[in-house]
């Protein structure tokens, strides 16, 4: 017998409770949409850690939570899963923690699995691949309402009799059973399930030859063993993640020779333990599951009648995605003027309150200037994860991909790379985070480089002030229609490129999208608001980390060397400056587009956060407070000239300057997310490249054409 | 019955409404595999409820879109609305 963790009993030998006992580690996995993330919310509440695996996009939650003696329990929330057969980096995490193949997680002792008792068959299927594991299972049967409501009874009495392990009948969204799952989960000795799965005749050897090499080259417990070769059989193509301990030669070995005998014999023995499992399950859901015949249509029948509909389902989208946007430029502005005013007062109370020098420069300047500038944006940020916590809570962010999948799919990509790129609105970080659920490598990868294209917040403030020197009367809707173009143009090109890669250089089979679209719910605006306050605790550390460093080597750029002039003007400090310096060295190669070099700093700040342009047209024009009142520099870069007198900012430089900025690559922070994500530097040097390549050719292109035709 | 006198058509296009049972399932094995691991067993029954570029169908419960590639390699023989 294996050597079982010590909490562990087998079933009827108890054991006598010890005082030191070690706090248990539950990993909580269950398909997506079964209500994962509520129970977690509700077990944990606020003491939850959210980090990520090291060297792979995925997020890590771990949390904390007490059993009914008052003891610790800690808590894995891991990636929603069909199968522990792995199809996405998500769900390879969630099959390498739980198979002990992740040195930087514990291996959990125990499975928290929580069911859709509205869809107890294919949630059973993860289930049964989760018992192979050996390790004591509590089932958590949530949705039961919505079961009733489609005219199912389960029998959590009966499942937990076929199984042998703890059945909880729960709701997660209203608490209920959560008392009798804290009770579950206090158990000491929780018992092994009595699940019993004969593999099919023909596969037994393979399987005992693998768990052989798994328990004695890998180091594998016998069970884990077992339930790994069964898996490895049934995933021939695995995808793997950083951080993931590789399988031993010898294993890689008896895989390739049995994968090579079967497809010599013709046999799909992957499909056959699937069919296997199935018939298992179905066997199962017989005796638990009892059905009262045919029930009308649901609520979520009767929404989707209008929400997915060919015409109605388009308008339904247009109206949310306008209250979407409209809540982002317009009810943000409230807090995010509240916060340049309090950023504003900050420097003015260190101003008064510090002898000028260097050091108050830096504080003003650099720390709080440079943050500031960032940390106005979080408003627009939180805006758009409410919406976003919103329509997945809801269950409707899957129709929107459902809808947008018939777009999506004339450029090569699917339904589920909407998501990522709508998210790439506020920011590409997060934006490209959300691509890890994209199961087609290639998909992922378009996805990833197209995202930045999408025009995010921090690009707002450069397009406000560009339209404010070019308009600088009151037409609001010529505005309007500037700044939409502008997002038009981004999207374009982020769908024109998707199109160009998936044709060229990541070619690939047409998107085999399959996608769940859970049932309509009422939002939780608890989940929501800590999703948010989660995202916005990331971005502060952000700020707070990487931009407060950039700010400050920005700073120093901008000011040092030092004129030794005192009398020197701040236009005259920036020119003498490294960056000045940069500045001037990059004007021959921004000069056909209509940049000058004090332009040319502000693209280069810009490498930094690109709402830095403003505030380094501030200093580079001597403008005080740019950033809480754009009138003045708006007048400054009017009046700005060349040394022949000729205006810099005519309305061609200004208009190919917003285009510019729509197509460069120019944030340092989204090519180090990038990086992690693809794990090379290839990709976000080819980004870069491509990017700004491309926004300078596009730039030259307007800029000639405009001033061939008298611009 | 053999496959020839079945009413075999490819997911996407069994009409909005209609129920069919999952005959054959085409395309690489992953792409099998997991739809096979989401109930899209041959033998499960399928029905669609719209679309014709993504499908929109439920089967066992479960509300699923799948992409016009996917629901091509998806082949299902259509069933008569009695027989449902």
């Amino acid at each position: 017998m294996a050597d079982l963790p010590s909490h562990i009993s087998l079933p009827g030998k108890k054991r006598p409770h010890q005082a030191n006992e070690r706090t248990p580690v539950y990993a909580l996995v269950g398909n997506p949409n079964c209500g994962k993330s509520t129970l977690f919310n509700a077990l944990t509440g606020l003491k939850q850690k959210v980090g990520n695996y090291p060297g792979v996009t995925v997020e890590k939650k771990i949390g904390e939570t007490y059993s009914q003696h008052g003891k610790p329990i800690k808590l894995i929330d891991l990636p929603g899963a069909y199968s522990l057969a792995a199809r996405s980096p998500d769900e390879a995490v969630t099959r390498d923690v739980l198979l002990g193949r992740r040195a930087d997680t514990p291996q959990p002792d125990r499975i928290l699995c929580i069911i859709d008792a509205s869809n107890l068959e294919r949630n059973l299927y993860l289930v049964h691949q989760l018992l192979d594991l050996g390790r004591p299972v509590i089932l958590v049967l949530n949705m039961m309402d919505l079961a009733l409501k489609a005219g199912l009874q389960v029998h959590a009495s009966r499942l937990e009799k076929e199984l042998g392990v703890p059945v909880i009948a729960c709701e997660a969204i209203n608490g209920k059973g959560l008392v009798d799952l804290k009770l579950a989960m206090s158990r000491v000795d929780l018992s092994l399930a009595k699940h019993r799965w004969d593999v099919p005749a023909q596969v037994a050897p393979a399987v005992a030859e693998l768990q052989a090499s798994l328990t004695d080259s890998d180091g594998r417990s016998p069970l884990v063993a077992r339930a790994e070769a069964l898996l490895l059989l049934t995933d021939f193509d695995t995808v793997r993640v950083a951080g993931s301990t590789p399988l031993s030669p010898r294993t890689h070995e008896i895989l390739a020779h049995w994968q090579k005998r079967w497809e010599g014999e013709g046999t799909d023995w992957a499909g056959t333990l699937v069919a296997s499992r199935y018939d298992a399950i179905a066997k199962i859901c017989t005796d638990v599951v009892q059905s009262s015949g045919e029930v009308g249509p649901s609520i979520s029948d009767k929404i989707d009648a209008v929400v997915v509909h060919p015409f109605w389902g388009w308008l339904v989208f247009g109206g949310i995605m306008t209250a979407l946007f409209i809540s982002i430029f317009t009810l943000a502005q409230y807090p995010m003027d509240w916060i340049d005013a309090g950023m504003s007062a900050l420097g003015d109370w260190v101003k008064r309150s510090m002898t000028p020098g260097e050091l108050r420069d830096l504080l003003t300047a650099g720390v709080i200037g440079g943050a500031g500038s960032v940390l106005v944006f979080l408003p627009q940020i939180l805006i758009l994860y409410f919406f976003i916590g919103l329509l997945e809570n809801t269950g409707y962010m899957a129709r929107a991909a459902f809808i947008m999948d018939r777009l999506m799919s004339r450029v090569g990509l699917n339904g589920k790379s909407f998501i990522p790129l709508l998210g790439s609105y506020a920011c590409a970080i997060p934006g490209i985070m959300a691509t890890r659920t994209i199961e087609d490598p290639k998909d992922r990868l378009v996805t990833i480089l197209v995202a930045p294209l999408m025009s995010c917040s921090a690009r707002l403030p450069v397009y406000l002030l560009l339209i404010a020197a070019l308009l600088p009367t009151d037409a609001i809707f010529t505005k309007v229609g500037i700044m939409i173009a502008m997002y038009a143009l981004g999207t374009s090109g982020a769908f024109g490129f998707a199109w160009l890669f998936k044709r060229t250089l990541l070619k690939g089979k047409p998107p085999m999208m399959i996608m769940e679209l859970p049932p309509y719910r009422l939002p939780r605006l608890r989940d929501i608001a800590l999703h948010m306050f989660e995202r916005a605790g990331l971005f502060l550390r952000k700020a707070g980390t990487v931009i407060l460093g950039i700010s400050i080597v920005l700073w120093f750029l901008t000011t040092y060397p030092k004129l030794p002039d005192p009398a020197a003007t701040s236009t005259q400090q920036i020119a003498h400056s490294f960056a000045g310096q940069a500045g001037h060295l990059l004007e021959p190669m921004i000069k056909p587009l209509g940049f000058d070099w004090r332009i040319g700093i502000g693209l280069i700040t810009s490498f930094a956060a690109r709402e830095v342009f403003v505030n380094s047209m501030g200093v580079v024009f001597g403008v005080e407070g740019a950033d809480d009142d754009t009138t003045p520099l708006r007048d400054a870069l009017r009046q700005a000239t060349w040394p022949d007198g000729a205006p810099v900012f005519t309305a061609l430089v200004c208009i190919t300057l917003m285009v510019f900025y729509v197509f460069a690559m120019q944030c340092v922070s989204t090519l180090a997310v990038v990086r992690r994500e693809t794990n090379s530097w290839r990709w976000p040097l080819f980004q870069t490249f491509y990017m700004t390549g491309t926004a300078w050719l596009v730039c030259f292109v307007i800029y000639q054409t405009g001033r061939a035709l008298g611009y | 019955m053999p496959a020839a006198q079945k009413n075999l058509s490819p997911l996407c296009q069994l009409p909005a409404g209609a129920t069919g049972r999952v005959w054959e399932l085409k395309g690489d094995e992953n792409f099998c595999q997991r739809i096979r691991e989401m109930g899209f067993n041959e033998a499960a029954l399928v029905t669609k409820i719209s679309g014709s570029t993504t499908s929109l169908c439920q089967i066992n419960g479960t509300r699923l879109a799948l992409s016009h590639a996917a629901a091509m390699n998806i082949i299902v023989e259509k069933l008569p609305s009695a027989a449902r």
